[in-house]
């Protein structure tokens, strides 16, 4: 019971591992390219949420096709949030980025529950599944693992051949060598903050076709602490470590809640919470590099 | 003492405001709304003003402090009414053991690390509460039934009114003069030194773990305190969603920003600021009024990084008021 149980969850851990690695990508390309840590990342997923709430309710378009719509409404609010208040904050100290980036989401938020209203709402695409002997696995969140996938491999091959995604590469590498031969380094800057933000609004989309219901404005925190842990796990500032990252915290957080469940008097959920911070804090405290990082 | 001068105007700005509490029928509640943020910025400037370190799990400190009184009342209250000593005594001892512990770890780092490590303290420490049930878990510790059992009405309701209310207004006195104290002392300038520029404060030669860490302990236990007057006394609640919530730790470092970090009238101006702001703000415009303060947060950062105390200053650099600004 207790195996099939394990089982059927590691399964899940691992699917929702690729969607958590996508969400914490756009968290650490910010980072490693603008040395930015945003604070406000759970809105922009929210947003990604309510697109994909919105075209299938209002339209009846699937939320795998909301993808294109979340790429394009995210890489205009990262253009337009780096125009006005990113740039100005590039060469200030840490806490004006933190803040600013704070304030954003919660602009964000309270936008958004001015517009939308502050109830949680859900929808329902219902496409049938597979079953296996100890669980029935859903189409949907398949579909959303293998977006995943898809994007992050995308992203690489466009990381790898052209000649934008070199430049950022070379930014991050050096900033000042990168100027010299000729880089525009504030373009990759604006470039690399709305990639980020385009792929935290889609992961918005994939994360509603995990669970579809529960899409509420404040359910980005939940989020962003977990793009944290994730971030930090994989080496803050790598996107690939992030996506690697993602598939230990899906493990890490359904099998302890499966394990932790058999303790008795123990509310399991709060406890797998505690395990992943404190996993957080070993790993700042060992290898701030991250498990898979170098350096 | 020539170095306390600067205390002329904090102190008058309290005075002020208690006795506008006092006077006017109605304004009392306000007026300790707005001494609850001067008291928090105030706590956290003699941390982050100081140091430059961003703490964002601070609001953990203040939850220390209003479990260690809600512990006490709640657990202890056969000690009749030697259970509010006790339970600051409590708020001080859970302080400083996190201290500790944030301390070893958290205090290693730098930055943007540091940032995250403060939160993941939070949040961990938030969860092994609730998950592990720890003082009632989830479901927190209600003190209100108890309290009126063993005080009767009357004097617990002037518990959670007068003593909580004075309470919170003798931490800020003291916590002023704190301030004024380390700003002044070799405390103060080992921390400017640390703050300008860390690894050229280590190569001069001062301790600088030591001195971050007297920073961080004195600035923990003020917020310990705050949290158990101000939360556990005045609410006779502790709810781990409500005394670990990430927000509180914004409002006291917008609060230190909105003033100017590092000074010792910029929290209290701040606080000034933005508690009468808020308070206003929730009265005209109910359940929107974080729509107009980020907006507001997103102007200081970009437009006044100094705070208004920081633009002040600079403005009067060369008149004699000069010396009762600090």
């Amino acid at each position: 019971m207790i195996a099939e149980q394990l089982a059927a969850n590691i399964i899940y851990g691992l699917l929702l591992g690729g969607v958590y690695g996508l969400a914490t990508m756009g968290l650490s390309l910010i980072f490693g390219v603008l040395r930015v840590v945003n604070v406000g990342h759970g809105a922009f997923i929210m947003v990604g949420a309510f697109t994909a709430f919105w075209m299938f309710t209002l339209y009846s378009i699937p939320p795998l096709a909301s993808i294109v719509v979340a790429v394009i409404v995210g890489l205009a609010m990262g253009f337009v949030v780096f125009m006005t208040i990113i740039r100005r904050l590039l060469d200030a100290p840490e806490l004006s980025t933190l803040l600013a980036t704070f304030g954003i989401g919660v602009f964000i938020e309270e936008l958004s529950k001015f517009f939308w209203g502050p109830d949680y709402v859900g929808y329902s695409w219902d496409i049938g599944g597979i079953s296996l002997p100890f669980t029935e696995l859903p189409f949907t969140k398949l579909y959303a693992f293998g977006s995943s996938i898809v994007i992050a491999a995308l992203l690489y091959v466009w990381f790898s051949r052209t000649k934008l995604g070199k430049a950022i590469r070379a930014v991050v590498e050096d900033k000042e060598g990168a100027m010299v031969c000729g880089i525009n380094v504030n373009m990759v800057y604006a470039l690399s903050f709305a990639i980020g933000i385009a792929l935290t609004v889609t992961s918005g989309v994939l994360v509603t076709l995990f669970t579809p219901v529960g899409i509420n404005v404040y359910m980005g925190g939940d989020y962003t602490l977990k793009a944290f842990v994730i971030a930090v796990l994989g080496g803050l500032g790598s996107p690939w470590g992030a996506f690697y990252a993602g598939f230990i915290f899906g493990l890490l957080e359904n099998g302890s809640y499966t394990l932790l469940g058999l303790i008795p008097g123990v509310e399991p959920f709060g406890l797998t919470r505690f395990v992943s911070f404190t996993a957080l804090l070993l790993i700042l405290l060992l290898k701030p590099t991250g498990l898979l990082g170098g350096e | 003492m020539f170095k306390f001068k600067s205390l002329i105007i904090p102190f008058a700005i309290y005075i002020i405001l208690i006795a506008i509490g006092l006077s006017q029928p109605g304004l009392w509640q306000p007026i300790m709304y707005i001494m609850f943020y001067i008291g928090i910025g105030v706590a956290l400037n003699n941390f982050m003003g100081l140091t430059g370190y961003v703490d964002f799990g601070y609001v953990a400190f203040l939850a220390m402090g209003a479990y260690g009184m809600g512990v006490a009342l709640g657990y202890f209250t056969y000690l009749g009414i030697w259970a509010i000593p006790l339970g600051f005594v409590l708020a001080l001892i859970f302080a400083a053991l996190l201290c500790t512990a944030v301390g070893g770890v958290a205090l290693r780092l730098r930055g943007a690390y540091f940032a995250i490590a403060t939160i993941g303290v939070n949040e961990g420490l938030r969860y092994l509460i609730e998950g592990a049930k720890i003082w009632g878990g989830s479901e927190g510790i209600i003190l209100s039934g108890k309290l009126r059992k063993t005080f009767g009405p009357e004097f617990a309701n002037y518990l959670s009114t007068f003593v909580a209310d004075a309470a919170l207004i003798i931490i800020i006195f003291i916590a002023s003069v704190i301030t004024v104290y380390m700003i002044n002392s070799r405390v103060g300038y080992a921390l400017l030194a640390v703050r300008e520029d860390e690894d050229a404060a280590k190569v001069m030669g001062i301790n600088v773990t030591k001195y971050k860490l007297i920073a961080f302990f004195t600035s923990a236990t003020i917020g310990a305190m705050i949290g158990a007057s101000a939360w556990t006394l005045k609410l006779t609640y502790v709810f781990p969603e409500d005394v670990f919530f990430i927000h509180y730790t914004v409002e006291a470092i917008v609060i230190v920003m909105l003033g100017g970090a590092g000074t010792l009238l910029g929290p209290v101006v701040g606080g000034l600021i933005y508690g009468a702001l808020k308070y206003y703000l929730s009265v005209i415009l109910p359940g929107f009024q974080l729509l107009v303060f980020a907006p507001l947060l997103l102007v200081i950062v970009v437009a006044f990084p100094e705070g208004v105390v920081g633009f002040v200053k600079k403005k009067l650099q060369e008149r004699g008021i000069i010396e009762y600004i600090t």
